[in-house]
């Protein structure tokens, strides 16, 4: 069995992420208020009261639980030859990224993120882009110098 | 080097015109469409100036077309200077792209109607760079033998530049390129019509002809008495059962000759030959068209039989090339549209020696046959549920689309399979037409392991690499195999494990 990658992302990313989950959620809230709104005022059937509070139950469900579950299979590990990372919410993904393939390296920061001083990693390569989000600023800048260290260094002897 | 300044044909104005033309056709035919075909002509008629906006507009912009297309051809030159190849246009907005000749990949002809009346040549220039779809430069008009003299002059400058630097100094996209520079050409393949007949029979053609007659009748619809047709048929029925099959068989007939037609016009006098560790494919009866493929820009080879040609034993082989091709619809290039699955390694052999052809393949296990058809189940049961709703007793009959899915999915288990041989991956799947995949290791961008929550309490995963192609990639995907197996496949992927396991095989 191969082993899982090393690192895990800090909690805080986790708190960041239920922080989207409640802003989607408020979102629903309110569309839905409207669709309530309407129905009550144009006397709809009660069906949709139902539907609408079957939908609000679910992302209330979802913003708390997805978060938790994505969290949880996130982990990621930079080595001398390869970046490893395992994300995914139902289909567990590990992807791994030679060194050597790295084209750039970048680091991103909202305005939450940096509230919570968290930056997001996107590593490209030629064909495909990967992002390791949620990292303490000071960790993810380092991590980029390193991985650009890396990537230069590596040398196709395949 | 002489700095003679070249032009295009003058044709090219009017080339241009009629691309830009091409993009006004279907805001034409909505306005068109949208007035009801009643164009009023009266101009002292209520309304005629409002009526006639949408079209003075349509006229204005193709005027505007015009113009550009002949300021472009006037204001177009070319021309050698310091080994590179010099393009300059643009009347306010002055445009100069300097191409090194070294850097050049490749160029590439197309010779639409225009061109041949005149004997021109479309060429464009192609680099390493220009992946994201478009052509480094692109010359819409020049004659054959101003081609030819690109490409010698090409030719020519990488020579002298092979004497005066060291190969050490240019990597290895490049080398094998100058090393081998004295021409050898040599025809791997050629299509008889007889092939294209086979081609035309076994491709899809047949069932877009269809569904696009159905498509133009119903556009017609309001125009079709159907209610006519609809008592001819009922006598027509009488006649018996060999009238309506003769009909049918008239319609697929009818559909089979346009697939042919379509496919004769696309690849009459396809031809590879192989030059100097390059590809050239050319093609096209109305349009010729010339793709120049380096071979060390080959990303992946796909070797495709779709059900039809699998059952005759026919293949077609499809390459992921970094740079090519004509746009970015085109970055998967056709290499060879229909081999004979037994002449197949021949050339492939030949083309391509570090790979081997036919590799044994590791299936996914038994325990795994169910993930095949199982996902399917998650849009079937809506679709079942909608058309029992809608439909009700005909509806039910839905149901029946589980046993196909079934099928598919044990074919689909059936033909799955991977293989890893030193620095080669293979990977089988189907999804409908059957792909073998072929990948060197360091063409491999990503390699992905996937599994749920299901796949990991018995024991499965499915393996996923990613090649570059085009601005996407390219990928594919070994469904549900044995765990042990992708996990074999990361750890011959992942250069730390080196030594290891592998480490042996490796080394050889």
């Amino acid at each position: 069995m191969r082993q899982q990658p090393i690192y895990q992302i800090p909690r805080k990313g986790l708190t960041v992420w239920r922080l989207y989950g409640l802003f989607s959620t408020l979102l629903v809230l309110i569309i839905t208020g409207i669709i309530c709104f309407l129905t009550y005022k144009f006397e709809g059937p009660s069906l949709i009261y139902l539907i609408v509070a079957l939908i609000v139950l679910l992302v209330l469900i979802g913003s708390i639980w997805i978060p938790k579950i994505r969290w949880n299979h996130w982990r990621y590990e930079v080595r001398e030859h390869e970046i490893e990372i395992q994300n995914g919410l139902f289909i567990v993904k590990r992807t791994l990224i030679p060194m050597v393939r790295v084209q750039h390296v970048d680091t991103a920061q909202g305005p939450i993120l940096k509230k919570y001083d968290l930056s997001n990693i996107s590593i490209s390569t030629a064909a495909t882009t990967h992002i390791i989000p949620m990292l303490i600023t000071e960790d993810a800048d380092r991590l980029r110098s390193r991985i650009s260290e890396l990537a230069r260094v590596a040398e196709d002897d395949v | 080097m002489s700095n003679e300044k070249f032009k295009l044909h003058p044709i090219s104005a009017v080339i241009n015109f009629v691309k830009g033309l091409k993009d006004l056709i279907i805001p034409f035919l909505i306005i068109f469409v949208t007035n009801g075909f009643n164009f009023n002509i009266d101009v002292r008629q209520d309304g005629f100036w409002i009526e006639i906006i949408p079209t003075l507009i349509v006229v204005v912009i193709a005027f505007l077309y015009l113009f550009s297309g002949i300021i472009k051809w006037w204001t177009f030159v070319y021309w050698f200077e310091d080994n590179e190849l010099r393009v300059k246009y643009g009347l306010f907005v002055k445009k100069k792209r300097f191409i090194p000749f070294d850097r050049i990949q490749g160029l590439n002809y197309k010779e639409g109607i225009f061109h041949r009346i005149f004997g021109l040549v479309q060429v464009m220039v192609e680099t390493a760079g220009s992946t994201n779809g478009r052509p480094e430069a692109e010359l819409t008009a020049i004659t054959k033998d101003a081609a030819q003299r690109i490409e010698k002059e090409t030719q020519r400058a990488k020579q002298s530049l092979d004497v005066l630097t060291n190969v050490e100094q240019l990597h290895d996209s490049s080398d094998e390129l100058l090393q081998s520079e004295r021409t050898t050409s040599r025809v791997v393949r050629k299509m008889t019509p007889k092939d294209l007949v086979i081609l035309a029979t076994t491709s899809n053609g047949i069932g877009v002809v269809l569904t696009g007659l159905v498509a133009v009748l119903s556009q017609f619809a309001e125009f079709i008495p159907y209610e006519l047709i609809y008592e001819e048929i009922a006598g027509f029925i009488k006649f018996g059962f060999a009238v309506v099959a003769l009909a049918v068989f008239v319609v697929f007939l009818f559909a089979w000759i346009i697939s042919v037609l379509i496919t004769f016009i696309n690849y009459y006098d396809f031809t590879i030959i192989e030059e100097n560790e390059r590809l050239i494919v050319s093609r096209g009866l109305l349009e010729k068209k010339r793709v120049t493929i380096p071979l060390n820009r080959v990303q992946a080879i796909k070797i495709v039989e779709n059900p039809l040609r699998q059952l005759f034993g026919y293949a077609t082989i499809v390459v992921e090339s970094a740079s090519g091709g004509f746009g970015e619809k085109e970055k998967k290039i056709t290499l060879i549209p229909l081999i004979p699955k037994k002449k197949m390694n021949g050339p492939l052999q030949e083309l391509f020696p570090q790979f081997e052809w036919s590799p044994i393949l590791s299936k996914p296990p038994k325990r795994a046959k169910p993930f095949f058809y199982r996902i399917d189940f998650i849009w079937l049961v809506p679709i079942v549920g909608l058309c029992t709703y809608f439909f009700y007793p005909f509806g039910l009959l839905s149901i029946l689309l589980i046993i196909p899915t079934i099928l598919l999915g044990i074919w689909q288990y059936r033909t799955a399979g991977y293989s890893i041989k030193r620095n080669q991956l293979t990977i089988v799947y189907r999804i409908i037409s059957r792909v073998t995949f072929v990948v060197e290791k360091k063409r491999i961008q990503a390699l992905e392991r996937r599994q749920s929550y299901f796949q990991n309490r018995r024991q499965i995963a499915s393996i996923e690499a990613t090649v570059m192609s085009g601005l996407a990639g390219a990928s594919a995907k070994a469904p549900n195999l044995n765990v042990k197996d992708v996990d074999t496949v990361m750890d011959w992927f992942d250069r730390s494990k080196e030594g290891i396991e592998e480490g042996i095989e490796q080394q050889e």
